[in-house]
């Protein structure tokens, strides 16, 4: 069995209500529904994105004993995408413009297109993409070892589309919310302001409402 | 007219300057207090800066500026953006509890971890099954670290005479 990454990036989500305990067959039945299809074989371009193990590639089995990683549960999203090469594209139409003399007309290029995709589709392999994602379950907690934009919204539309409970990024506001602050501090935090420390033609950092005479003392 | 539905602004646009603000006072009492913060549950852990930092833009016409290797933290261009009152937008930090240490570059404004290395595995790990208990357990005590001392952050940044007491010390110290 191979090991959980010891370096590398990582994004921190939270969730609220409730989601089957990891060991319950519904757990593995909700990342059944929404386990990864493969488009080794389509015809067009395509995404897929779906549940798999760390012990299976394929997205067929989703025993407990392969996602158990002593305190939390180790996910692992795969994201197959198949796309016509650029470059293939590319060096067809000059092919194709220099037999023909001059440039393709718009229903020309689309039709070339077409054509292309028809024929190398099936013949190109997708590129393959595996994220794992550790969920502590206890804690309410997920953590996505990958930080990029598109794969983090993969992540949780998939969780989503499985568990029915939307996944809300650690930022600065959602951690103060759960800090277990009072409705005071609550309030302050909904209500907070940044602290504007620069002040243009004045040599002090202070913030701009302190008080004067705190400033005088320290620039003295 | 478009009938797409409006996004509600995230908490990082809204309040991304909070986590900012955070890493510029971690670094704040790393130098004035020694970087030791003691979190509930008898919890003890050392920060200390490391070799990246990137300073915030101070408005949208301006640039981010970033300071790499060797000591950024004591350079001249690091002073005068504090003098400047700029905040840390990204800031590599190393945690220590216990024998056990982290690195890792957290961007403020949205929380990211980038660059994360966890403690060496366990001695008593013997199976790749014992590495991931291990790691697992690593991964959730460095998110659990980071938000006990944005916690403490907040705690104190978010009393109302914050400006005129704690805020007033970094201050002092900013224009050092």
């Amino acid at each position: 069995m191979p090991s959980i990454r010891r370096s590398g990036g990582a994004v921190y989500f939270f969730w609220d209500g409730k989601l089957p305990n990891p060991g319950d067959e519904a757990f593995a039945a909700a990342l059944h529904k929404r386990r990864f299809r493969t488009i080794e074989s389509a015809a067009s371009e395509e995404i897929s994105a779906g549940w798999i193990t760390p012990l299976d590639p394929t997205g067929d089995s989703f025993t407990a004993e392969d996602m158990d990683a002593g305190n939390c549960t180790w996910l692992r999203i795969r994201i197959d995408k198949k796309q016509l090469p650029r470059r293939w594209l590319q060096l067809h139409r000059d092919v194709a413009e220099k037999a023909k003399g001059k440039k393709l007309s718009a229903k020309e290029r689309r039709e070339l297109k077409d054509d292309l995709m028809d024929k190398l589709l099936p013949r190109i392999l997708p590129t393959i993409n595996m994220v794992d994602a550790l969920l502590y379950h206890e804690r309410k907690t997920v953590v996505l070892l990958n930080t990029s934009k598109a794969v983090g919204e993969t992540f949780q539309k998939l969780f989503f589309e499985s568990f029915q409970l939307p996944l809300e990024s650690a930022d600065p506001l959602t951690i103060g919310r759960r800090a277990g602050f009072d409705a005071d501090t609550q309030r302050s935090l909904e209500r907070a302001e940044p602290i504007r420390w620069f002040r243009e033609n004045a040599k002090s950092a202070r913030p701009v409402d302190a008080p004067v005479s705190v400033v005088e003392e320290a620039s003295a | 007219m478009s009938t797409e539905p409006k996004r509600a602004p995230s908490g990082a646009e809204t309040h991304g300057f909070l986590g900012e603000e955070f890493l510029t006072w971690l670094w704040f009492r790393w130098e004035t207090e020694g970087g030791e913060f003691h979190l509930p549950g008898g919890r003890v852990v050392g920060i200390a800066l490391d070799d990246f930092l990137t300073f915030a833009a101070p408005s949208d016409d301006e640039t981010e500026q970033t300071l790499r290797h060797g000591l950024p933290t004591r350079t001249e261009e690091a002073r005068t953006a504090l003098r400047q009152g700029r905040r840390l937008r990204r800031a590599r930090l190393i945690l220590a509890e216990g024998p056990r240490q982290w690195t890792v570059t957290i961007d403020g404004a949205t929380m990211r971890l980038s660059g994360a290395k966890l403690p060496e595995d366990a001695e008593e790990c013997e199976s790749d099954g014992d590495r991931s208990a291990d790691r697992a357990a690593n991964w959730l005590a460095l998110h659990e670290l980071l938000h006990a001392l944005y916690a403490s952050f907040l705690k104190a940044r978010l009393v109302s005479e914050y400006r005129k007491t704690a805020g007033e010390k970094q201050a002092q110290w900013m224009q050092q």
